[in-house]
């Protein structure tokens, strides 16, 4: 849906706006970039995991180990840093 | 094309053989079996190869795990619970974790997981175990209910809470505090040695906590999840497959007053629904396997769709089975008998039927304006 035009050169800028793109059609709500999505109920057990494969399916990224650990995922901005960390690594963690 | 997997199908078909009744009417497998199996990775055939395993898809894993689930669904429970641990290791797991646990996951140690406790079963909320930092390692105390194959097993992946997070450790089944109580009787998968199991002040190096702990609850859930819930949906396709097999075979061979059964229409019909029910959830787990390996964000949610539907289809087409072969198939040991226990307790694992209904129910309404 959204890999072809996210994979080549994401942004900060771009990455966020795809990320509060994809939560607003999948929850139905708009929410803010420092949002915690967690603690605020937003994210159900299904949806935690679709939002990690979302985020390496758009973003050609393995994201495993201690990547996955809550704090990547509590909000829009971490998310954004989680994947352009990932992006920008040599050597993935997921390619072990 | 050879079909994938066909040498680890038939090594798997001859070490059952047709031994499968009697481990349930004895309620145990034997070890040395599981050994062999796990030592070849067919207890968790999607370990990719790089790590020691056989790096089948979900669909190719599938076919072979419905293979399993036909001949006799306490292995194929206990191949459920290896594959469990193996891809939670294999997502949450940091690079050292992987390498080593993978490893042993594919040459022959065996490894059960836990997920409900005696107040907490489908809500999340209510989990009281926790695995606590605790010097240079961490702790866990608590208390686990009907482990799939903690009877065989050298490890427990135990899913506790973590600070305001949650954690998944690898615990030895020899560690100082574990004990290990065997449900007697269960109803069905007889043989694949279900145990409650309570953890008192388990001490544990942090390497055997994955990735460091601090996950997302719901996230680690539903990752373990996710995976049991294909496995369950394909053993589920099996035990239709057995189901129809005996009932086709019956139905067409015995006689009464010089007349098959199958050229009687209500039987003709039972055997029409055995085989809507057989091809409905082959289809249906095609589907969830084509979202796993096409890493589609839905697949957590097809995972359900599947196991909800395979279970749902396995307890009614067993219930038809036993209904045809009478008194042929009223023995416990028989395919169909076992088929008929085996397949009601997979409307409760893995999410019973209401949460699966739940959770559709709120995909329903997520995809609906």
């Amino acid at each position: 849906m959204t890999a072809e035009s996210t994979t080549s050169a994401a942004t900060a800028e771009t990455i966020r706006h795809e990320l509060l793109g994809f939560l607003a059609e999948r929850i139905k709500t708009t929410v803010e970039p420092e949002q915690d999505l967690f603690s605020s109920g937003l994210v159900s057990s299904m949806f935690a995991m679709q939002l990690v494969v979302h985020l390496e399916e758009a973003y050609d990224i393995a994201i495993v180990g201690p990547d996955l650990k809550l704090d990547s995922f509590r909000t829009v901005e971490s998310m954004t840093a989680l994947v352009l960390r990932l992006k920008d690594a040599d050597d993935p963690a997921g390619d072990a | 094309m050879p079909e994938p997997l066909a040498d680890e199908r038939a090594f798997l078909g001859e070490l059952i053989g047709d031994r499968a009744g009697a481990w349930d009417l004895a309620g145990e497998l034997p070890l040395d079996l599981l050994h062999k199996a796990g030592a070849r990775g067919l207890l968790c055939a999607q370990v990719p190869a790089s790590f020691g395993g056989l790096g089948a898809t979900s669909q190719d894993n599938g076919e072979f795990t419905a293979y399993a689930g036909s001949l006799d669904s306490s292995l194929r429970s206990i191949m459920t619970s290896q594959g469990i641990v193996a891809y939670t290791v294999q997502r949450f797991g940091d690079r050292a974790q992987r390498r080593h646990y993978l490893a042993e996951l594919t040459s022959g140690k065996l490894a059960g997981v836990g997920f409900s406790e005696p107040g907490a079963g489908s809500d999340l909320s209510s989990m009281e175990t926790s695995i606590e930092p605790d010097g240079d390692g961490f702790v866990v105390n608590g208390e686990k209910k009907w482990l799939t194959g903690a009877r065989y097993a050298d490890y427990l992946l135990i899913l506790g809470r973590n600070g305001d997070a949650a954690a998944a450790a690898m615990i030895p089944v020899d560690s100082p505090g574990l004990e290990i109580d065997l449900v007697a009787d269960p109803m069905g998968c007889r043989a694949a040695g279900h145990a409650n199991v309570r953890f008192t002040g388990i001490r544990l190096p942090a390497s055997a906590v994955l990735g460091g702990g601090g996950q997302s609850l719901p996230m680690l859930f539903t990752t373990a999840l996710s995976y049991g819930r294909m496995s369950i949906a394909w053993g589920c396709a099996g035990i239709i497959r057995a189901c129809l097999q005996a009932a086709g075979t019956h139905t067409r061979n015995r006689t009464q007053g010089g007349v098959a059964l199958a050229e009687h229409q209500l039987v003709r019909r039972h055997l029409a629904e055995l085989l809507i029910a057989e091809q409905t959830s082959t289809r249906i787990c095609e589907h969830a396997s084509r979202s796993w390996d096409s890493g589609s964000p839905d697949m957590a949610v097809m995972a359900v769709l599947a196991k909800h539907t395979s279970a749902g289809h396995a307890a009614g087409s067993a219930a038809t089975a036993v209904q045809l072969l009478g008194s042929a198939g009223a023995q416990d040991g028989h395919v169909v008998a076992r088929a008929y226990r085996d397949a009601k307790l997979m409307e409760l694992i893995e999410g019973s039927n209401e949460i699966c209904q739940l959770i559709l129910a709120e995909h329903a309404l997520s995809i609906t304006g």
